[in-house]
């Protein structure tokens, strides 16, 4: 697959791809049968099911906006496919496109999309048919294997060219590069599903270590970033490296900047905010012991009652 | 750092200039360099040979005038105006506004007295409309005007040249910052543990008391066994009793 020519940036949001990524898996965990849950069965459920094949493929129109040069997608709707015609669905597409189209006026069908882990033939003919739709639709390809070792995003995302290969002008997939694009509420829910707290909330101890994790991730590489500065000025002042003004008087700038915060205000409202939480987590001991302390009470009453007559049933522990 | 990418290309044109003049076409070059309202970095133009050649030849006030600009102040230009030549208002302003660099340099508030001293104005009102227009519109440097005490909180402030000595008290604060962040990854890295043995501790806590909740209960109910066995003094305790035993 050669890289795009056609000069167009497009921008994809998380939207697109957590619905595929979501129809991916909804299809795949409702294609195995209902017995095939919970850790205990594991072992039978490799001898009783057949071994789950290449998952089905799923497939789905995108929808956005395009400006000039610029193809923004936004959002995503799902297709049945017709395996017998090798196609999608033509009147569902169409009443789902009026049906946003009501929702969201500006926003046109840019292309369509599916799972597998390669681009593969019958998917032109997907592509010919949405043509009279779009003349240039987008292919956007998500490959649903894990790959650990992956860093980026296995989404891709292809556009048709017409080559000419053996002399016949062939429509084929090229790839084209793409950036993600955010909005708030977007970033908000990407945010919330990076950082995955443990699933049983997690004392305060494990919530504690996970942050301090965070920030010790991030004070590192703040610190390696600084050895490389320190290293080269180092070597500058040595001479190995000709002066670079300009570098200078940025890195001076910089370091005129610390110590970040310090000023009477700052320390005045931190040590307040700092004995404010003290206060309050004294005040939580406090009234935890005195309800402890409440029930001890009522259970020695209950236990050490007199005033009942029950003979030699009566517990003395 | 959009400061140094403005300043680079007017750096250029001025080195080149000043590579290809001498002596007294000089002195015109480095006047326009210190008037330019964008041209904050002079230490380049300072390296030019030519440049430095003018030291010790009549025109030698003009490479003492650029140093002034590279890392001099405003009040130390007054008490050596006699033996610089006179300022054009541009120069006058671009002196002050690297004043206000300089004082920057040091504190990170600046009183508006020591403001108002250093750049020879008399009410905050110019003082506020100078740090306004000419320093935070230009973008040298950015921060808080805090005018009910008085002071200017600096966030940013743009580098000045660099004097000789100063790299190496530069690779002294870059060594002092490289120890502190090292000694809190390391202090962070403890209480990280701490954390873990604390939740530990408190685990094994919880799992002890059960334990010895449940011998209790259990020696309870071998308890509970033994006196219902014992001749009770009630009809309603025979009665009991009996419903035990028959259980």
């Amino acid at each position: 697959m050669a890289s795009s020519s056609s000069g167009l940036t497009f921008k994809l949001h998380p939207l697109v791809i957590v619905n595929i990524s979501d129809h991916h898996t909804r299809v795949k965990s409702q294609s195995q049968p209902p017995t095939a849950n919970g850790f205990a069965s594991d072992a039978t459920s490799a001898s009783s099911n057949s071994p789950p094949l290449s998952s089905p493929r799923v497939f789905g129109c995108v929808i956005g906006v395009q400006r000039g040069r610029t193809v923004e997608i936004f959002n995503s709707f799902e297709l049945l496919y017709d395996p017998s015609t090798h196609s999608l669905d033509r009147s569902f597409l169409e009443k789902k496109q009026e049906l946003y189209k009501k929702v969201f006026p500006n926003f046109y069908i840019l292309g369509w999309y599916s799972t597998s882990a390669d681009a593969e033939e019958s998917d032109m003919h997907i592509h010919k048919a949405l043509m009279d739709i779009n003349e240039s639709p987008v292919y956007v390809l998500l490959n649903p294997s894990i790959n650990h070792a992956q860093k980026d995003l296995p989404v891709t995302i292809y556009e048709s060219e017409l080559h000419v290969i053996d002399g016949i002008p062939q429509l084929i997939f090229v790839r084209s590069s793409y950036t993600i694009e955010t909005v708030e509420a977007e970033r908000i829910s990407v945010d919330h599903v990076a950082h995955l707290k443990p699933s049983d909330g997690g004392s305060a101890a494990t919530q504690l270590a996970a942050h301090l994790t965070g920030i010790h991730s991030a004070i590192k590489m703040l610190n390696s970033r600084i050895r490389v500065l320190h290293h080269y000025l180092n070597a500058m002042q040595k001479g190995e490296i000709p002066y670079e003004n300009s570098l200078l008087r940025q890195v001076s700038s910089l370091l005129r900047r610390l110590p970040a915060i310090e000023s009477e205000k700052f320390q005045d409202d931190f040590l307040m905010e700092y004995n404010d939480t003290l206060l309050i987590s004294y005040l939580a001991m406090f009234t935890d012991c005195s309800s402890t302390m409440n029930d001890l009470v009522d259970k020695i009453n209950v236990a050490f009652d007199r005033h009942s007559r029950r003979g030699g049933r009566t517990a003395f522990i | 750092m959009d400061i140094e990418q403005k300043q680079e290309e007017l750096i250029e044109h001025f080195v080149n200039q000043a590579s290809t003049f001498q002596g007294s076409s000089l002195a015109t070059v480095i006047i326009a360099a210190t008037s330019h309202p964008s041209l904050f970095a002079f230490s380049e133009i300072l390296s030019v040979p030519n440049v430095i050649e003018l030291q010790g030849t009549e025109h030698s006030i003009y490479l003492d005038l650029l140093r002034m600009f590279a890392h001099g102040t405003w009040s130390e230009y007054k008490s050596s105006a006699s033996i610089l030549p006179p300022f054009a208002p541009d120069q006058v302003l671009k002196l002050k506004q690297l004043t206000v660099l300089t004082l920057a340099e040091t504190n990170k508030v600046l009183p508006y007295d020591v403001l108002m001293q250093e750049l020879d104005v008399v009410n905050v009102r110019e003082l506020e409309d100078f740090l306004i227009n000419e320093c935070m519109y230009v973008g040298i440097v950015r921060g808080k005007l805090d005018q009910f005490r008085r002071c200017f909180q600096v966030q940013f402030a743009a580098g000045r040249d660099l004097r000789p000595g100063q790299l190496g008290s530069m690779i002294h604060t870059l060594s002092n910052w490289l120890s502190t962040s090292d000694n809190l990854l390391i202090s962070i890295q403890e209480k990280i543990k701490w954390a873990d043995t604390m939740s530990d501790l408190d685990k094994k806590h919880k799992k002890e008391a059960d334990e010895r909740m449940e011998e209790v209960k259990k020696a309870l109910s071998l308890k509970k066994l033994q006196t219902v066995s014992r001749p009770t003094l009630t009809s309603e305790g025979t009665r009991r009793c009996s419903l035990n035993l028959v259980e």
